[in-house]
């Protein structure tokens, strides 16, 4: 199942929402018509490459016959609005069919071609329809193109009119029109067709997506609006010339296609401002101009083959990890107070191989009971545990790295399950805590039996909201209830909707007091959730089951009923060694975090187990 | 029709044929090798053409020609090495290899053809031609010219395929060419290798381009035209053999001397294009191909 929030939910919001309102109030700004008009081929551009990325990018068809479909459009306007006499605004709208009929024809000779084979050939029928357009001069106006096309009018007042104003506001519209088409289509059945084929052809093709099919419609999708921009293009600069078959202004739109990234529809939309406006700026250098430009683009692709999307990611990683670096700082200084009281334990920085973590420690008792947190959460989720057992137990718990007030590790390999497993056994033995027991919940859970399969001293061990994983990644979608929600666990950005959601879903409540879960999500660094995730596959599962199956450290498996993620039937019947009552307790009326929401049954349960296991 | 003037057409075509194949294996060898459409190709030739004609111009006579010859062939070698490293080798591991170095030798070509222009200007040249006069040749005038350009386009031809099969380092290429990897555990030094291919793309294209430069006019975007006509001859062929694309450049080289003959300079293209997509149509590895990539 993925996850696929509406537009609306997901953090690109904010910036397409002002980067509208921006676009939408330039022409108040810029009341020059040339800047208006530099804007307007902006728009076009982005039109053209961002389309282009749907078969380029998404589709891995490398169709360069592409400015064709502007072509034909653009050609297709002339001849209809200025030879045959039909109304502008119906020649515009005919422009695209006639692009998606060549599209289809396109997509025959390809059908059976793969990767450069398809550049020479569209390439080819590109210079082809260049040569009938040349040829056929009485009606294209041969190799000198047409000229003085119909303009666009909305009864008497013509567009050009007020500056430009009226093709400025319809280039936005195609532009914004354009986007939405490829945002909805990226997402849809067929989008995720188009994207099959790219990544496995035969695996697509075995769960019957059919290649011709969909190439066909990859190509017809990617002809509609760059059809439509020629018509609109020609009727706004009036003039259909043949330099647009021209490798010239396909260089150009490709150019920005990869400056931009391939594979993001925005990365096209950068990369069009940022190029047109830097062919303008040069525009006084003659063909200095065409050789800075060619050697900045290189210069980009050498140092970002992603694109300036990739570097506008790194950008926005840096700040992500200055934010949660930062909330982490603060909040370690200023608000230990505040913590201490909540755990009833004094808090210190306690410096591991694997980065410094911040160890909350009642420093009193025996027997000393570890707490290891989830995903996104921090060591104050246990404070209710802390209440109830500090007088029996010496209490330790600590924030894994890149969560609560530990500082963000220094390099993405310490977000790891192993990592997180050594970083435990480094506390105990710094503070001298002999064989803990150790409660691991979530990913905490995972971290406590790595521990346990390490071999590092141990009396006894618990876990929650946890699903022991035998085989990976097969075991995955069985301990678990697949639900769109899980991708948000290895997810590295989360939008403020999305934030909400987790801490929601994983303490299973949006009451006030626990608002400040909410905002440990927010600080957490977000390679740790993706770094983590993306290293499961290098954990030595079977080591982890070998430790329950066969060991004799008691255990115990304490689940919420209700709880949203774990699949419990295949918890049931996994099959351990020493298990505390035989098979996985359950809290009444809790959840993914039982010992959150339900503390009082659960520390009751706790207790018991505790006694079971001989160690009270 | 006359005979002669049949014979005058198809020698013509044969000679353009040996032009074709000249350039074209350059980027067949190049697009095996590296797995990359070399767009930079056509620039090559004219940049090429562009360095024979300054240096011919510092002196008289057919010795000027081949001095000229010799320093382009020379210093495109060096360049089209250089280039491997700016254009190609940074992304031989990113997965969009194709693409970015579509990006990157297009730029190149770009950056070339406008260096030409700021080097040398807009205008028209030409180099001066060694040979001048007709021979006889069954019973039809045919320019000497004409008859040197095939004879050095097939001797150079013939001195690549004995390099890439005779040689130690020719096997090296074609090696690395094969499996990149196995290659390299032999101890070979693949990206050296493969600059290698590139110099030798750039110095035939160079060769292709000074015979060009001394048979019509030279500006600075006439790289164009012989780019395409590569691209249709290696199509068309295919690239499975060293000989596909030669064989394809005369069989294009001599349609089109007969289509311009027939039905004029505007329609010739559009004819080798519509062929070309035929023959896709119906054997989409090309006329002379099968369906692997390699020398």
């Amino acid at each position: 199942m993925k996850y696929d929030p509406p537009f609306h939910r997901t953090s690109g919001l904010v910036p397409v929402l002002i980067v509208a309102v921006l676009l939408g109030a330039l022409p108040f700004v810029f009341t020059d018509t040339y800047i208006r008009h530099i804007l307007i081929l902006v728009f076009v551009y982005a039109v053209l490459a961002s389309n282009w990325d749907l078969s380029l990018g998404y589709g891995g068809i490398f169709n360069f016959a592409h400015m064709a479909f502007f072509a034909i459009g653009l050609y297709s306007y002339g001849i209809a609005a200025k030879v045959l006499g039909i109304d502008p605004w119906l020649s515009v709208l005919l422009a695209p069919l006639l692009a998606m009929a060549f599209a289809a024809l396109l997509a025959i000779p390809i059908l059976r071609l793969e990767g450069i084979y398809v550049i020479l050939v569209t390439i080819a029928a590109a210079q082809l329809l260049l040569k009938i357009v040349v040829s056929q001069s009485d009606y294209t106006g041969g190799t000198s193109g047409m000229v003085l096309l119909p303009r666009l009018t909305v009864g008497d007042y013509r567009l050009t009119s007020d500056g430009r104003i009226g093709y400025y506001y319809i280039a936005l519209l195609l532009l914004g029109v354009s986007t939405l088409f490829l945002y909805k289509l990226e997402r849809s059945a067929l989008g995720r067709a188009i994207k099959a084929l790219r990544d496995n052809k035969y695996y697509a093709i075995s769960r019957g997506v059919s290649e011709g099919r969909i190439r066909l419609m990859t190509l017809c999708a990617s002809a509609l609006f760059p059809g439509l921009a020629g018509g609109f293009y020609g009727s706004y600069v009036r003039v259909a010339s043949p330099d647009v078959f021209g490798l010239g202004f396909l260089t150009i739109t490709l150019s920005i296609l990869l400056v931009g990234g391939v594979s993001t529809i925005w990365g096209s939309l950068i990369a069009a401002f940022a190029v047109t406006v830097l062919a303008e700026v040069l525009g006084g250098f003659g063909a200095w101009r065409e050789v800075i430009i060619a050697a900045l683009i290189i210069a980009v692709v050498v140092v970002y083959p992603g694109g300036l999307y990739a570097a506008l990611q790194e950008f926005r990683n840096l700040a992500d990890r200055l934010k949660t670096s930062g909330i982490a700082a603060y909040r370690r200084r200023s608000e230990s107070n505040r913590r201490e009281n909540e755990l009833g334990a004094s808090e210190r920085m306690i410096a591991t191989p694997h980065g410094t973590v911040s160890v909350a420690d009642t420093a009193k008792g025996e027997q000393t009971i570890l707490f290891i947190h989830g995903n996104s959460a921090c060591k104050e989720v246990f404070a209710n545990q802390f209440a109830a057992f500090r007088d029996q137990y010496r209490l330790v718990a600590f924030d894994l790295p890149g969560h609560g007030v530990s500082p963000n590790a220094q390099s993405e390999t310490d977000y790891s399950l192993e990592t997180y497993a050594q970083i435990a056994a480094d506390i105990v033995e710094q503070l001298g805590l002999g064989a803990p027991i150790v409660f691991g919940w979530s990913l905490g859970g995972y971290v406590a039996l790595e521990y346990a399969a390490q071999g590092h001293p141990l009396s006894a061990l618990a876990i929650c909201g946890t699903s022991p994983i035998g085989i990976f990644p097969d075991d995955m979608p069985r301990g678990y209830i697949a639900s769109p929600h899980m991708e948000l666990a290895g997810k590295r950005y989360l939008s403020p909707h999305e934030n909400r959601v987790y801490a929601q879903k994983t303490v299973d409540s949006d009451r006030p007091e626990v608002r400040p879960i909410h905002q440990t999500v927010r600080r957490t660094d977000g390679r740790a959730r993706q770094q983590v995730f993306s290293r499961l596959k290098t954990v030595n599962w079977p080591r982890q089951i070998a430790f329950l199956r066969n060991e004799t450290a008691p255990f115990a498996m304490i689940n919420g009923p209700e709880d949203p993620f774990i699949n419990h039937d295949y918890c049931r019947a996994f099959g351990y060694g020493n298990i505390w009552t035989g098979e996985p307790k359950n809290i009444v009326g809790g959840g993914h975090a039982p010992f959150f929401i339900q503390p009082e049954n659960f520390n009751k349960a706790f207790g018991e187990f505790l006694e079971w296991s001989g160690n009270s | 029709m006359a005979l002669d003037t049949l014979i005058f057409v198809l020698v013509s075509g044969i000679v353009l044929g040996g032009l074709y194949a000249l350039m074209a294996t350059g980027l067949s060898v190049v697009w095996t090798t590296l797995n990359v459409f070399n767009f930079a190709h056509g620039s090559f030739v004219a940049l090429g053409a562009y360095i024979a004609w300054q240096v011919a111009q510092q002196g008289t006579g057919a010795w000027s020609f081949v001095f000229g010859a010799g320093a382009s062939v020379l210093i495109m070698f060096g360049l089209g090495f250089v280039m491997h490293y700016c254009l190609i080798k940074p992304f031989e591991r990113n997965q969009n290899l194709v693409l970015l170095s579509v990006i990157t030798t297009l730029a190149a070509s770009s950056i070339i053809e406008n260096g030409i222009q700021l080097a040398w200007g807009p205008r028209d040249k030409q180099i001066a031609a060694p040979l001048t006069g007709n021979v006889e040749l069954f019973g039809t005038a045919i320019a000497a010219l004409d008859l040197l350009t095939l004879a050095i386009a097939i001797a150079a031809l013939l001195a690549l395929a004995m390099f890439l099969r005779r040689t130690s380092t020719g096997r090296a290429m074609r090696a690395a060419a094969q499996n990149r990897e196995a290659a390299e555990l032999m101890g070979f030094r693949a990206a050296r290798l493969f600059a290698l291919t590139l110099g030798i793309s750039a110095a035939t294209a160079a060769l292709a381009g000074v015979f060009i430069g001394s048979l019509r006019f030279i500006n600075p975007a006439f790289g164009a035209d012989p780019l395409m006509k590569s691209l249709i001859v290696v199509i068309l062929g295919g690239v499975a053999r060293f000989t596909s694309p030669i064989y394809a450049a005369f069989v294009v080289g001599i349609v089109e001397s007969f289509s311009v003959y027939f039905l004029g300079l505007y329609w010739a293209p559009a004819v080798l294009f519509a062929m070309m997509i035929i023959v896709l149509l119906v054997k989409p590895e090309g006329l002379f191909g099968f369906r692997s990539r390699t020398l």
